[in-house]
């Protein structure tokens, strides 16, 4: 009778001492400490923090047992099963080892047994760590019933340790009567807990970065190229809508250094865009290019436009350009009454890079069609040298052989020399095109004598249409210098132009058909006026190449005949 | 009196060039061509002491035509070009004589000069001693000129009238020798006046002399002689 109340007695006891055990385990989960330990360790400095961790809750287990007749009922195999099971044989040896000879230096007639059994216990969560590593089913060491069930098998393997090492064998036989059931059941469920507590934390962790990285993923969804099409006050208050939609915070402001471009939540009744940056917190924000957070209790927020104003914590984050200059800030608001979640501050800090980056690849943009621009230009001012001086050669030879023929050229020479150099306007009708083409051609004519023939078939209405200025030249040139140049026989160059659904197609084909795609060199003039008209017309117009070897190329170029306000 | 040659595929060119040479006596035009293919032949056949080649010529560049000259009847050559800045580097780097279009007569006068004075042969340039490997046949057909690819052509021989390049749907003249030919394309040698290629094998029947026939894909007949079969059954790993 008095044995059995002795027993439950003890149990409550070490359920106790457990308690204690488990809030100590449970404060530590929540330092970084705690991090290597949720997962199966491989790497040698995680098995180091494993054995410091483990070790010290062996120790504790110790500490915090009680004495009964000189031997000591205690916590201690936990540390050491979880030691073995998550760092595998080794550092379950070193925890065994470190805990079982503390046991030792306390003495007692179970002293040697105890330790011996420490080092043993720590060896069966190693072993059963190879085991299932063995195996490929790693993520069943994290198993609390994995871990139950291995306790339960180091304490009873510590009974019959203690019962055979102990001595006088009578007084082991009495104290292992007494402390056997106490002992393996709190150590059981107490290696349970302690698994459960470390499953717990990291499904905790793993919920937040779900929700982190979902919320971020569809923010960047929705923005995506909202403010490459410029970083004004229509695209920062669009932009502000999804993020707050998405955020669910208060509000969301965008600024840029000196004034306000969009403002969407509570409080969008004074906040208004356009308006001068009033809070100090994005001044500094500004000025010192850093993040600054308000939360509205130890670094107070006020609102400088309204005294009723319901905001009450806010975060501002710099957006940085080129060179990490920072060229305005992205704020999130939450009321007095909420709690800025940890969530939403890293989402912002996020959210500012990834609105830094749309805003330079809007300049990056801007500054490719300036580049385009140029190059035209330039194309106008080059003509080419072979051109040019084959010319004069032709010429050399004519006036010899036919003095006004060679008169006529030279006219044809000039015409063609004033339309390339001086090209003021963007936009020339179709006739000043084909003018520009004919003189380029009529020297050609001339050049290749009877190895050349031109046909130019474009009906009189579509003359008077505009398109871009030195669009046909260069195709046309491409068709000379990469074709009819190139063939033994004679050769044929066609070009017509035709209006249909609202589009005009003019096309250039020669009869070589000599086409080879060449991405860097296939004629600059052909690559150019190709991006200039997708640029300006949208990707569906442009230059178009149909080849079939030794019979023809054509070169079609399609614009829309409405669309021409836009300047390029 | 030095003979002289005129290539160039633009026909004032060639009037401008043969006015200018009408001027000198003792130099005597044998002829003109139009194009690189034509100007080989014309080499071969009339054999001119001196030939005005233009470099920028259709399909094959007079640069490429110098390297497919049989040395034996290699001519002085003056390079003429309009505007070339490659070329005209490797020129005067290599101290090869070359005229700029439009032709200025005086400097023409000097070139001239140096000709009857013995200049020297070209062969220091580089591109035109190459034994760069062929990519295309230069071929005269009965009423055209082309460039045959290599993939194309099923085999080459020589007869009477020269050599022959035979593909499935054409056959040309070349000017190039078969050893030319063997050196500078991985056409393989199978008898005497014959080159095969091997792609182009459909079946070999081994006859009971000895030597054997190619089949070729599109059933043209091509002979292996005794001596060379070994040779190609090493090539083709037939033991």
């Amino acid at each position: 009778m008095f044995e059995q109340i002795n027993h439950i007695a003890l149990i409550g006891e070490l359920m106790q001492q457990m308690c204690v055990y488990l809030v100590v385990a449970y404060l530590l989960s929540k330092t970084p400490l705690f991090a290597p330990l949720m997962q199966v360790t491989v790497r040698l400095p995680d098995k180091l923090v494993c054995y410091v961790v483990f070790s010290g809750f062996c120790i504790m287990g110790t500490y915090l047992g009680f004495n009964i007749e000189g031997a000591i009922a205690n916590t201690r195999a936990i540390g050491a099963v979880l030691g073995g099971l998550l760092g595998g044989p080794v550092v379950g040896l070193a925890v065994g080892l470190t805990g079982g000879m503390h046991r030792y230096s306390l003495g007692g007639f179970s002293a040697t047994a105890c330790a011996v059994s420490t080092v043993t216990e720590g060896l069966i969560g190693g072993a059963l760590h190879l085991f299932l590593m063995r195996r490929h089913q790693a993520d069943r060491l994290l198993n609390p019933a994995i871990a139950f069930g291995t306790a339960l098998v180091a304490e009873i393997a510590q009974m019959l340790i203690i019962l055979l090492l102990a001595k006088p064998s009578d007084q082991a036989a009495r104290l292992v009567a007494q402390i056997t059931l106490p002992m393996v059941l709190t150590n059981s469920f107490g290696a349970a807990l302690f698994m459960r507590l470390i499953l717990d934390r990291r499904e905790t962790l793993e919920k937040y970065s779900i929700a982190f990285s979902v919320k971020a993923l569809r923010i960047a969804e929705r923005s995506v190229g909202v403010l490459m099409q410029g970083f004004n006050a229509q695209n920062c208050s669009r932009l502000a809508t999804i993020i707050q939609e998405e955020t669910g915070v208060g509000a969301v402001a965008i600024t840029d250094c000196d004034k306000l471009l969009g403002f969407v939540g509570i409080g969008a009744d004074h906040h208004l865009t356009g308006t001068p940056i009033s809070s100090p917190h994005t001044l500094s924000a500004i000025a010192d290019n850093a993040v600054v957070y308000a939360d509205g209790v130890s670094r107070p927020y006020r609102c400088k436009v309204h005294k009723d104003c319901r905001l009450g914590s806010c975060l501002v984050i710099p957006l940085r350009g080129e060179g990490n200059v920072v060229f305005g800030t992205i704020k999130l608001y939450e009321p007095k009454s909420k709690f800025f979640s940890t969530l939403n501050r890293t989402l912002g800090e996020g959210l500012a890079r990834l609105l830094s980056n749309q805003v330079l690849a809007g300049k990056i943009e801007e500054q490719k069609r300036l580049l385009v621009q140029s190059e035209i230009k330039l194309l106008q001012a080059q003509i080419d040298p072979h051109f040019l001086f084959n010319a004069l050669n032709t010429l050399a030879a004519v006036i010899r052989s036919n003095p006004d023929s060679a008169r006529q050229l030279v006219q044809y020479l000039s015409t063609f020399f004033r339309k390339s150099l001086k090209r003021t306007g963007n936009d020339v009708t179709l006739a000043d095109e084909v003018e520009h083409v004919n003189a380029y051609l009529s020297i050609e004519l001339a050049r290749f004598a009877e190895r050349l023939q031109v046909k130019i078939d474009i009906p009189p209405e579509l003359l008077g249409l505009q398109l871009p200025a030195f669009s046909l030249q260069p195709i046309v040139e491409n068709a000379i210098k990469h074709g009819i140049s190139q063939m033994l026989e004679p050769g044929c160059i066609t070009i017509r132009a035709e209006r249909s659904d609202g589009l005009l197609s003019v096309t250039v084909e020669d009869s070589a058909g000599l086409y080879q795609p060449q991405p860097d060199s296939d004629g600059l003039g052909m690559n150019l006026v190709n991006r200039r008209i997708k640029l300006r017309y949208g990707e569906a117009y442009g230059v178009q190449v149909t080849s079939e070897r030794e019979r023809f190329t054509r070169v079609a170029i399609t614009l829309p005949l409405e669309a021409q306000a836009l300047p390029c | 009196m030095l003979t002289a040659l005129i290539i160039d595929d633009e026909a004032p060119s060639r009037d401008e060039l043969r006015a200018l040479l009408a001027a000198e006596p003792d130099v005597q035009v044998l002829g003109e061509c139009a194009n690189a293919i034509e100007g080989l032949a014309a080499i071969h056949r009339l054999r001119p002491q001196v030939v005005f080649l233009d470099i920028k010529m259709p399909r094959l560049s007079g640069l490429e035509m110098v390297s497919l000259i049989d040395p034996a009847a290699m001519p002085h050559i003056v390079f003429v070009t309009a505007f070339d800045e490659h070329a005209l580097k490797a020129f005067e780097e290599h101290a090869t004589d070359y005229l700029l279009k439009p032709i200025e007569p005086q400097r023409l006068a000097r070139t001239l000069n140096w000709l009857r004075s013995g200049g020297r042969p070209v062969s220091t340039l580089p591109a035109i001693t190459s034994t760069e490997q062929l990519r295309q046949i230069p071929c005269i057909g009965r009423s055209k000129i082309f460039l045959l690819s290599l993939a194309e052509v099923e085999y080459v021989h020589t007869d009477l009238a020269g050599t022959q390049v035979v593909s499935d749907q054409r056959q040309g003249l070349t000017e190039l020798t078969l050893k030319t030919l063997q050196e500078r394309t991985p056409l393989l040698r199978c008898h005497r006046q014959y080159l095969v290629n091997t792609d182009q094998i459909a079946e070999i029947a081994l006859l009971d002399n000895g030597a054997a026939e190619i089949l070729t894909r599109s059933g043209k007949r091509v002979p292996v002689s005794r001596r060379y079969l070994r040779e190609m059954k090493d090539r083709l790993l037939i033991s």
